[in-house]
């Protein structure tokens, strides 16, 4: 801290601090979704039960072959078990041929 | 929800995620946390208020064309520029006190409160009172991925008015919201709970909190300042601010709680254990708990002379205020309440039940019927509960669904261990009052204080705390 012709006048830190985030690209897009595997993460709220079904129906008559992988076998990764939930997921996507995932609903 | 698409792009597997449009600005905010370049589908509105029919229309008209572009743009998406940040401990701004203010008030760095200018001086006396080194980081805390540095700390402390003999504390209630059991992730949903900081041991009195009459009033430093800083750090470091900030969904929200301190003497000579002997500390330890709180109940006044006729006023008015939001917790097996006290009616309990009883009292009397607590969920985001499917994964014991009649009580706290019990308050009036947690989100969890190796000398240093009227 100075003084200064009006009044003190300080130096003051930085508040916050450093970013450890390690950035990375987005995974690669799909070409086409015709014949591969979408998987669907819910974490039933916001009306996904009515969401979800819309979206599959209009995907499958747009995309001959598509597959879902529906969100209850994955769980609620928003509940009670959603550590569990959440450690699991990559296995459950590999396991079951996901090419794609549909998240959500929220933020 | 972006955290479970990280894991789906970490594997090289594309995503696309579902936001409302009021989530945009914060799922931004996590994006950038997260350093990976979601994909986001955006829903316009609340789809909570929306009748089917717009939901359907703007599932076909905004969803389904970002779903496919999403999934299948040859570009993918990408992350905006990263903004070049200021040096770790470097000064960013000179200037006299108003110019100081101005300046913390446009980045977003103050809580709409004047704030203390963090020179380097004062940063400096803050961290005499750690024997850690000031790069030391506990955790890069959620949701903007920042490093909870004991620098991060000690600056935060200055700003929101701490002593530097604050700082020990100030380090266990950053540890204690570093924990991934706190949750801290889940700070900025919209119910809007705020960190409460419970202060247990003999530093309340060293550190002359208050934990009397007016236990959580502002108006003492210890208690004040500290519970300022807990909403501080969280605004600072993880990102939580409300508009014109971006991180903050609280839809409505309410003030930042002071610290509460315990009354440790009072429970002591009726024979109780303390708060943080609950937990499992020792006697003389010196702990630091935070907990999540979205409400309260109205202050409760009880009288009479036997137990019963207090825990039974409890349970009345709790379970009135706690009906509503329950289920959120319920349904995900814990929430955690905290029944604070008043110093003249735990003494008469405590010459009849022990903790304990109040604890497996409150849990087997306060119940409501099953359907309320479905309607109330469903209210919520249109989930039913299905009690007999969450008795079926072990979330909740088995007596939550032993008929399928929408009519039978089920406990609002799914276990006795589940509350908390502390005494402070007003000796001299009959009064307590309760505190709901936001279901498992800013989960109770306490942390020892380490105090620096020169507690006694470096204290004698400071000025002595301002003399408080008790």
């Amino acid at each position: 801290m100075r003084s200064g012709i009006h009044g003190p006048r300080y130096e003051v830190l930085w508040p916050l601090a450093k970013k450890a985030v390690r950035a990375q690209s987005a995974a690669p897009r799909l070409p086409d979704l015709s014949g591969k595997t979408v998987g669907e993460l819910w974490d039933y709220i916001f009306r996904g039960e009515v969401v979800y079904p819309m979206i599959r129906e209009r995907l499958r008559a747009r995309f001959p072959g598509i597959k879902f992988i529906e969100y209850h076998e994955f769980g609620n990764f928003h509940g009670a078990r959603s550590r569990e939930i959440v450690a699991g997921l990559a296995d459950k996507m590999r396991t079951r041929g996901c090419d794609a995932i549909i998240s959500g609903i929220g933020a | 929800m972006l955290r479970a698409s990280a894991v789906a792009e970490k594997i090289g597997i594309p995503t696309v995620s579902i936001i409302g449009s009021a989530f945009m600005k914060q799922a931004a905010v996590v994006c950038r946390g997260l350093g990976i370049p979601f994909a986001l589908a955006e829903y316009p509105g609340a789809p909570m208020v929306d009748s089917d029919a717009e939901l359907r229309a703007k599932v076909e008209t905004n969803l389904l064309p970002a779903i496919i572009e999403g999934l299948t743009a040859v570009s993918g998406p990408a992350m905006g520029e990263a903004l070049t940040e200021p040096e770790i401990g470097s000064v960013v701004f000179k200037g006299t006190l108003d110019e100081v203010q101005e300046h913390f008030h446009q980045n977003l760095w103050s809580d709409g409160l004047p704030v203390i200018p963090p020179t380097r001086e004062w940063v400096d006396a803050f961290l005499k009172f750690t024997d850690r080194d000031p790069r030391d980081v506990i955790r890069a805390l959620p949701q903007e991925g920042r490093e909870a540095s004991i620098l991060s700390i000690a600056v935060n402390g200055v700003m929101a008015g701490c002593r530097p003999e604050y700082m020990p504390l100030l380090v266990a209630i950053v540890e204690a919201i570093s924990d991934p059991n706190f949750r801290i992730e889940a700070a900025g949903s919209t119910p809007a709970w705020e960190p409460l900081v419970v202060v247990s041991g003999p530093i309340v009195e060293e550190l002359d909190f208050n934990y009397g009459q007016g236990v959580l009033k502002v108006g003492r430093q210890a208690n004040s300042s500290i519970g300022r800083f807990a909403r501080l750090y969280m605004r600072n470091i993880c990102g939580y601010r409300i508009p014109p900030g971006t991180g903050d969904k609280g839809s409505i929200g309410y003030t930042f709680n002071v610290a509460l301190a315990e009354d440790e003497e009072w429970s002591r000579n009726i024979g109780w254990p303390t708060f943080s002997e609950d937990a499992g500390f020792g006697p003389g330890d010196n702990v630091v708990t935070v907990q999540s709180v979205v409400t309260s109940s109205p202050p409760t006044y009880s009288a009479g002379d036997t137990a019963i006729r207090h825990v039974q006023q409890f349970a009345d008015v709790f379970v009135r205020a706690f009906s509503y939001g329950s289920h959120s917790g319920v349904k995900r097996g814990y929430w955690h309440p905290l029944v604070v006290i008043g110093p003249s009616i735990a003494k008469v309990i405590a010459r009849e039940w022990t903790k304990d009883d109040v604890r497996r009292f409150l849990w087997k009397t306060m119940t409501i019927p099953a359907s309320l607590m479905r309607h109330f969920c469903a209210q919520t985001a249109a989930q039913d509960m299905d009690f007999a499917k969450l008795v079926g994964e072990g979330t909740l014991p088995a007596h939550y669904a032993p008929s399928d009649d929408p009519d039978r009580p089920v406990p609002i706290i799914v276990k006795p261990e589940h509350i908390g019990i502390l005494i402070a308050g007003d000796p001299g009036r009959n009064q307590s009052r309760g505190y709901m947690s936001n279901n498992a989100q800013g989960a109770r969890t306490s942390r020892r204080v380490a105090l620096p190796r020169e507690w006694e000398k470096l204290r004698a240093q400071q000025r002595g705390p301002a003399l408080a009227q008790r």
